[in-house]
């Protein structure tokens, strides 16, 4: 677990990680269930990327700013939007428009070597162990936009598998070109972000790889709690903290009610406190 | 399409008659936003059976229908209680084998209702490399027409036999509006054949006259209104009132077995008194801090 922790909750981190990769101009979109995915945004747009826009995929709310993150479904939004659009016209770019949106970002109940995407069910689909939320937009996000980022709030063996139980989002498929070779648009996910580390996908073989670790965390502590070999560079990097100036634009002009601090607080850290 | 003469405004069991054991009925909303809650815990009191639930990504809606043993088989495009966690009982009915479900995405549902809205026999989709064609082989079909090297997939159409629906306020000749987005509810009531919506309160025509914009279902696609005040409680109504934390909590407490849900509809939807008495359960004082916006305690 990251050593210097005490400054930041989880979802702060991985808000600003985030953030960081995005880029003036481009077009992304956040769905349902997605304060980190707001907060990025948001906090790109108050620091590097003035021009990003996003949209809500449930309300169609395009760069709603304000300093509150909210439920991207919320009526609230439209108050500080700059327009709203209907579902079924923005299904359009959504579903069918290959590389309208530069990217999207996509929580997981399991990610693979491949950085496949399963939100559907752990174990059988017709008898699963355990029967996920289902796959909503993920399917052609994950297909359609020109890149996508897998954040996860845990990183351990039940969520990093060698193999998704159900694709319900292509990543690379089966490595290498199989992704483009199956007849889906370049593209793909470009990082995992996970309360242990960045991680990226080497280009020839896809396979995931370490890109850095978070302060105080072990190779050999990933290498448990991931379900398959990662690919490890000659020497790996630190992640680079959330620095001052990141946090204060956070938690002043992005979340000022300090959501995603007590939503997304450190995992093991929380249940070493209730022990 | 409905008549657009006379009064669309009838009481929840007349508008609820129109729903027969085995239909395919459509849920509207967003997760915890505008499910038509009231016409839910209706169609439970009424004991209907063996649904077809074709539901918008939704929470509280399909999951009380599939823990109340009113389904047969659900499409799932996305089913959560987001941060409260899994469907409760959704969870419990796909786990055990008891529930046919029909998986879904975003592109399908949204092709299937858009070549049904058409009158259309399917939408074509692209393949977006998924397991979805594999566990659902009904509902994804290779297309005939591929586009060069992209594959492509039918979608067939979805016209449900009845669509639910909440919007925020309505007037005498069944113009819903809406406070907040509209999701898929437009595209819904264009490919039923029967449209249902509940509101929280009736308004003169001059209101709706007054913002116009606000009206997300002309009255051409309603055939039935239901003025149901916080019906959509334990969700939200966009602009209106706040999804009810405390309850929903309860509400999956209350869905850890069958026995204790059993107990929870007992008392919040079974029970005499219908939609009124639901009201006083919950009451007046918790149901005015939903409306009352900023700190909820």
């Amino acid at each position: 677990m990251p050593a210097s922790t005490a400054g930041f909750a989880l979802g702060e981190m991985l808000a600003v990680l985030l953030a960081r990769d995005m880029a003036d101009g481009e077009k992304a979109i956040v769905g349902t269930n997605s304060d980190i995915q707001v907060a990025a945004c948001n906090l790109a747009r108050q620091r590097h990327a003035p021009h990003l826009w996003w949209v809500s995929g449930p309300g169609g709310m395009t760069n709603p700013t304000e300093g509150v993150v909210r439920p991207a479904a919320d009526a609230e939004n439209i108050a500080v939007a700059q327009a709203v659009m209907d579902l079924p016209q923005m299904i359009d770019f959504i579903d069918w428009k290959v590389h309208f949106f530069d990217f999207a970002i996509l929580g997981a109940l399991q990610t693979d070597r491949f950085g496949n995407i399963n939100t559907v069910c752990v174990g059988e689909h017709a008898r699963p162990r355990l029967r996920g939320p289902g796959t909503v937009g993920i399917s052609a996000l994950c297909g359609l936009s020109r890149r996508f980022y897998i954040m996860m709030t845990r990183h351990d063996r039940g969520a990093f598998v060698p193999r998704v139980d159900f694709v319900c989002g292509a990543g690379h498929l089966e490595g290498g070109s199989s992704r483009t070779d199956f007849g889906l648009p370049e593209g793909g996910p470009r990082l995992a972000v996970t309360p242990l580390g960045v991680f990226d996908f080497e280009p020839a073989s896809k396979a995931m790889r370490i890109r850095s670790l978070h302060d105080g965390v072990t190779l050999e502590e990933v290498r448990d709690n991931t379900g398959f070999d990662l690919l490890v560079p000659d020497t790996i990097p630190r992640t680079t903290p959330p620095d001052t100036e990141e946090l204060f634009m956070l938690r002043r002009a992005v979340d000022t009610t300090g959501v995603l601090a007590a939503k997304f607080p450190w995992p093991r850290a929380e249940r070493k406190a209730v022990r | 399409m409905a008549t657009t003469k006379q009064s669309k405004i009838v009481d929840l069991d007349t508008a609820l008659s129109a729903v027969e054991d085995g239909m395919t009925v459509g849920i509207g909303g967003w997760i915890f936003h505008g499910q038509p809650m009231a016409l839910i815990r209706g169609l439970v009191r009424r004991g209907a059976r063996d649904l077809r639930l074709v539901p918008a990504p939704g929470s509280v809606a399909p999951d009380m229908l599939i823990g109340a043993g009113c389904v047969r088989e659900t499409a799932c495009v996305f089913i959560s209680f987001e941060h409260l966690g899994l469907a409760p009982n959704f969870r419990r009915a796909a786990q055990s084998g008891t529930l046919g479900v029909l998986e879904m995405d975003g592109p399908g549902i949204a092709g299937g209702l858009r070549a049904g809205a058409c009158d259309l026999p399917y939408g074509l989709i692209p393949d977006l490399g998924t397991d979805l064609p594999t566990v659902n082989p009904q509902g994804y079909r290779k297309a005939r027409i591929q586009e060069g090297g992209r594959p492509l997939l039918e979608v067939p159409a979805i016209k449900p036999d009845i669509v639910l629906l909440h919007g925020q306020q309505a007037d005498e000749e069944g113009n819903v509006q809406y406070f907040g987005s509209g999701y898929f509810d437009l595209l819904m009531a264009q490919a039923a054949k029967h449209v249902i919506c509940s509101v929280d309160r009736l308004v003169p025509a001059s209101t709706v006259r007054h913002n116009a914009r606000l009206t997300k279902i002309p009255s051409a696609f309603v055939h039935a209104v239901v003025v149901t005040p916080f019906g959509a409680h334990p969700g939200c109504s966009p602009g209106l009132y706040a999804q009810d934390e405390a309850h929903l909590a309860a509400y999956v407490a209350a869905s850890r077995d069958q026995a204790s849900f059993d107990a929870y509809l007992a008392d919040h939807a079974r029970q005499a008194g219908g939609e009124a008495a639901y009201r006083d359960r919950i009451g007046a004082n918790a149901l005015a801090t939903l409306s009352a916006g900023g700190a909820v305690p």
